[in-house]
């Protein structure tokens, strides 16, 4: 569903698009009409393609019906001969990676992204992050990267993890905020580096460096985030050197208004009281299950 | 494989999970049985995506390489569209 969004940039790469699950065809009909998905869905109602790439989900028993058969779910890129050059899982149900994470595996450079209306004082060194999230806008469940990047002219660094004693690493950190989920930050190789005339040694980061922060919209909070913006907040602090003079540290505190997209499809476990569209999930749900108590 | 079953209620006696999401469900029963740490994803990077041969909406035989050709694909396992 949220790939819909980023369909155009992922085609426009010549890159075509799968979606499998073990719903009936029929369920998965109703559910691309209504949503007005043009991609490609796929049934394995005997969850036999999801058993033969080993991803079926065993903690469900089998006589746990109709859980039982659903994949550990996740996402392969493939090339021109079919070999796999990324996969993106993630051991929760309720989330999946972002159109904009893909786009950039199959190399994309299209991605739109909204900067971070961060207030600067006028006495701004030199080097500040830009912090944005990647593709502008927040799904439920769906990962988006927060990015804290800066471009670290020649002849300095950045002190990377773990910065030498006294000293501050890199690092981005939103504040806690019960309608958003985060997890873990992805940080790039950092380099060793030896301070002139010593032998001592420590981790830094060159050039353009990224930090990126996955966070998406907590789904029980769907209701209230639908009609508005998320509001993300949260701070960058860095330290830069050269191998003479390190700057103090430098803390940065950003506050982004991110616009919510179309909200997931609510299924079943949808709040009692929404009131969006329907793919007769209620209906098909049924169905599954009087099929699956027979089999 | 361990199923994570950490889980907090909430004011309205939904639960909360270790990721910070709300639902109805207790963690690690039915619909939200979710691995702690690591399992299963499937054939490894660098290697052919095996063959997928499933239906197509109207239930007619797909064949997945065969329908892309030459062209690079992002291949999708979720959960299910109707919960």
């Amino acid at each position: 569903m949220q790939l819909q969004s980023g369909i155009e940039a992922i085609r426009a790469n010549g890159v075509k698009l799968y979606a499998l699950s073990y719903d009936e065809p029929d369920a998965l009909r109703d559910f691309r009409d209504v949503y007005g998905i043009d991609y490609t869905f796929l049934s394995d109602p005997d969850s036999e393609v999801i058993r033969q790439f080993g991803v079926l989900n065993t903690l469900i028993l089998e006589d746990d019906h109709p859980w039982h058969g659903i994949p550990f779910p996740g996402t392969y890129v493939i090339d021109t001969d079919g070999v796999i050059t990324h996969k993106f899982f993630e051991n929760n149900l309720a989330l999946r990676v972002g159109p904009d994470v893909l786009l950039r595996a199959i190399g994309g450079e299209s991605q739109e992204s909204i900067a971070a209306d961060a207030e600067l004082p006028d006495d701004a060194g030199p080097l500040e992050p830009e912090v944005y999230l990647e593709g502008g806008r927040l799904a439920t469940g769906v990962m988006c990267d927060l990015v804290a990047a800066f471009d670290v002219p020649e002849g300095r660094h950045l002190y990377a993890q773990p910065a030498p004693e006294g000293m501050v690493s890199v690092d981005l950190t939103v504040d806690d905020n019960p309608g958003l989920v985060v997890k873990n930050i992805q940080r790039p190789e950092s380099e060793p580096h030896q301070l002139e005339g010593t032998d001592e040694v420590f981790q830094v980061h060159h050039g353009r460096v990224e930090l990126r922060l996955p966070v998406t919209v907590n789904s029980g909070m769907v209701k209230q985030a639908t009609h508005g913006a998320v509001q993300i907040s949260g701070q960058v602090v860095w330290q830069a050197c050269d191998d003479a003079v390190c700057d103090v540290p430098q803390k940065r505190r950003f506050e982004l208004s991110v616009p919510m997209a179309a909200a997931t499809p609510p299924g079943m476990l949808a709040p009692k009281d929404y009131d969006g569209i329907s793919a007769n999930e209620a209906a098909h749900f049924q169905k599954m299950r009087e099929r699956r108590n027979r089999s | 494989m361990e199923i994570q079953t950490h889980g907090e209620q909430t004011e309205n006696g939904w639960w909360r999970d270790v990721d910070g999401f709300v639902g109805p469900i207790q963690p690690g029963l039915g619909p939200r049985t979710d691995p702690m740490g690591e399992f299963p994803t499937g054939p490894d990077i660098g290697s052919r995506l095996p063959d997928v041969r499933a239906m197509d909406v109207d239930g007619n035989p797909f064949d997945l390489h065969r329908d892309r050709g030459a062209a690079p694909a992002i291949v999708v396992f979720f959960r299910s569209a109707v919960w």
